[in-house]
């Protein structure tokens, strides 16, 4: 889709500006930045943070390019009418001390998470969910994404929002990316499609550096459907063998021209260069935190022996 | 016995016309709820909410002239002339300002602040509930000038403001320095007095004489204290020409059903009957919004110190970036019972800094470890 390929040229161009400043490791970045790669977010999570030289001399911090798929809270609405750069830097200083207490792992639509919250109704005080992420939204201290399940043969489906102090603990199980930024569509597909095991455990990834595309195709109940999937160019999504006029219809309410409405994607984004500045900002103690939980998790393994 | 009598009667009868006059207003109260009570109704409809000039007594603010062509060379000396004349002033300590040591008492009046609204921010309490909580920065504020009781009682306002009272003084307080050069001369000679920079906005706070503060006096975030009741007043968001549907909350009629050209209308304007024409104040089709309003009783529940922000549970009118004024509240059972920074709030002497970042006891501080119930 064009579409698809004006985005992954806007994210190319950030990627080959991080290459020409990082131009030393010339084999590290060729495997990453070829262009018939659909995982386009696929970086390496092993690239250390860069240091450029300015024209001056000083040393400019830049912070890897793949902060914006793990931390895509951290950029703010785009609506230009409830911007203001102070707040949102008071917003993200906010978020870092929330992150500094309780790890928020990266995850995306797609993986399947367990999240134990406080409750009160609750017999030992926690409760603990699993289920799969079908949504993410929200910017700042109200990101929030939804896990669903079907538990006794009853759908459910959780928001939770990622900075409430509730929140006691978020696992990533099995991280990986399906076809689609949305999995709505698996309220309307067979139940086998969105069950997990409760006490699924935490499964390790064979390699570190690529996030895992699950090429799933699901398939839907019979009709009648909660939205127009056939409206919506799902690719997760088998076949919907429905008659010919329901893609007729498709057709002539489709808006193809919106894939070359530079200024419409311009208006939903943040400019490159002020995503550049946000993370530059906060990857610092992001890089800091990180460590310290790699080396608690560490001397947690070295306990053990 | 006559008199007594007469007397008797006399009682009797005052006694009867107060019972007729109380079943009178009975009477005319059933009738109130009888008969629709257009008066009564449609009196804040009528009242004239804005208007788009300032009053004739100000001076004009903004510089008219646009293109002006000045040379390169005289560009710069304009600037030059403004470095010279607004040279950096280092910051007034409370010890540099003669301000009077006053008491202060539960009638005292303080001075309000001018700040902006810059968004919204969502918090947790302790017990795990979200609050929507609205981040007012404070501008760079500064005491313009203080008009005292007996003066301020002489001008247009003042004379209406304490018609029946007794009259209170006025500080003059400013806020967001900008260049000189977009102003008029006239605006500019208001802050030639305090030799400040001239600002983009300025707000009258009424003050008790033992509040008052002298020119050149800075406001900032501390003047406040957590937990006190704020009343920040606002224009409210500017929704333009409106229906009547969204402006008076209508219900217009139905979507299908056979419905020719109404679906968002206002319907009947009046009866036909009773007076025979359209009673002024009928809500129609209008102007909504852009309007002075006050949110009265939000508790501040966060104060940052560094950057001058004070966060405000609940929310305020006006759309975000817009400035707004902020009062100690006006709610008698809200107000403080403690003193407050009397005047104002000023750093401590000896140079230590105060606590940046102060949040109210009810709130989850976001550093501090996950809440379990």
């Amino acid at each position: 889709m064009l579409r698809r390929a004006v985005l992954q040229t806007f994210r190319q161009g950030l990627a080959q500006s991080f290459f020409k400043r990082y131009a030393v490791s010339l084999t590290e970045t060729t495997v990453t930045h070829q262009p018939i790669e659909t995982s386009d977010e696929a970086g390496e999570r092993t690239v250390p943070t860069q240091k450029t030289g300015d024209e001056s001399g000083n040393t400019v911090v830049v912070a890897p390019p793949e902060f914006r798929f793990i931390y895509p809270e951290f950029l703010p609405d785009p609506a230009m009418e409830r911007r203001n750069r102070l707040r949102e830097k008071l917003e993200r200083m906010d978020m870092l001390q929330r992150r500094s207490v309780i790890e928020i792992p990266e995850f995306y639509t797609g993986s399947i998470m367990a999240v134990t919250v406080a409750d009160a109704n609750s017999p030992n005080k926690f409760a603990r969910f699993v289920g799969i992420c079908i949504q993410r939204g929200g910017s700042g201290l109200r990101a929030w994404f939804i896990l669903r399940n079907v538990v006794d043969k009853q759908g459910v489906e959780i928001l939770y929002e990622m900075y409430c102090p509730l929140i006691q603990k978020i696992e990533v199980l099995r991280l990986e990316r399906r076809l689609d930024e949305s999995l709505l569509y698996l309220r309307d597909a067979l139940p086998e499609y969105s069950t997990f095991p409760m006490d699924m455990e935490p499964e390790r990834r064979l390699n570190n550096s690529v996030v895992p595309i699950n090429p799933l195709k699901v398939k839907l109940r019979p009709r009648p459907w909660l939205e127009r999937w056939e409206r919506q160019n799902l690719q997760g999504v088998e076949d919907l063998n429905l008659p010919q006029r329901f893609y007729d219809r498709a057709e002539k309410v489709a808006k193809p021209w919106e894939k070359y409405d530079l200024m419409l994607h311009y208006r939903k984004t943040i400019p490159a260069e002020e995503q550049e500045k946000i993370f530059a900002e906060v990857h610092s103690q992001l890089q800091q935190q990180e460590l310290k939980r790699k080396l608690r998790r560490r001397r947690g393994s070295d306990n053990e022996y | 016995m006559f008199q007594s009598l007469e007397w008797r009667n006399e009682k009797l009868s005052y006694l009867a016309v107060k019972i007729c006059l109380a079943v009178d207003i009975t009477l005319s109260l059933k009738a109130f709820r009888l008969f629709f009570n257009h008066e009564q109704i449609r009196t804040m409809s009528r009242v004239k909410r804005r208007t788009t000039h300032p009053p004739y007594w100000h001076v004009l603010k903004n510089n008219q002239r646009t293109d002006e062509k000045i040379s390169s060379d005289n560009l710069r000396f304009v600037q030059e002339v403004i470095q010279d004349k607004y040279k950096n002033k280092s910051p007034i300590k409370g010890s540099d300002l003669d301000i009077e040591k006053t008491e202060w008492d539960p009638k005292t009046k303080r001075s309000g602040v001018i700040a902006r609204n810059i968004g919204v921010q969502h918090m947790w309490e302790k017990d795990g509930k979200k609050v929507i909580c609205t981040v007012l920065h404070v501008l760079d504020n500064h005491v313009i000038r203080y008009v005292p009781p007996e003066e301020y009682a002489k001008s247009v306002i003042g004379a209406k403001m304490f018609k029946n009272r007794k009259p209170l003084g006025c500080l003059v307080v400013g806020a967001e320095a900008s260049n000189p050069e977009r102003f008029t001369r006239q605006y500019c000679s208001l802050f030639d007095e305090v030799g400040l920079l001239p600002k983009k906005r300025l707000a009258r706070f009424i003050v008790t004489p033992n509040a008052a503060l002298p020119p050149c006096t800075p406001l900032t975030a501390g003047h406040f204290v957590i937990g006190q009741a704020v009343d920040v007043y606002g224009k409210t968001i500017d929704y333009g020409f409106q229906g009547v549907v969204k402006r008076w909350g209508f219900k217009g009629g139905p979507a299908s059903h056979g419905t020719t050209k109404f679906h968002r209308r206002g319907g009947t304007i009046g009866t036909g009957r009773d007076k025979a024409r359209v009673w002024p104040g009928q809500k129609m089709p209008g102007h909504m919004g852009s309007e002075r309003r006050f949110n009265r009783g939000l508790k501040i529940v966060r104060i940052n110190m560094k950057y001058n922000i004070i966060y405000v549970k609940g929310t305020v009118p006006g759309p975000t970036n817009s400035i707004v004024q902020i009062f100690d509240t006006a709610l008698p059972r809200r107000k403080f019972t403690e003193a407050p920074p009397h005047p104002t709030y000023f750093p401590p002497e000896d140079g230590t800094l105060p606590q940046e970042d102060i949040w109210d006891s009810s709130l989850h501080v976001f550093g501090s470890p996950s809440i379990s119930v």
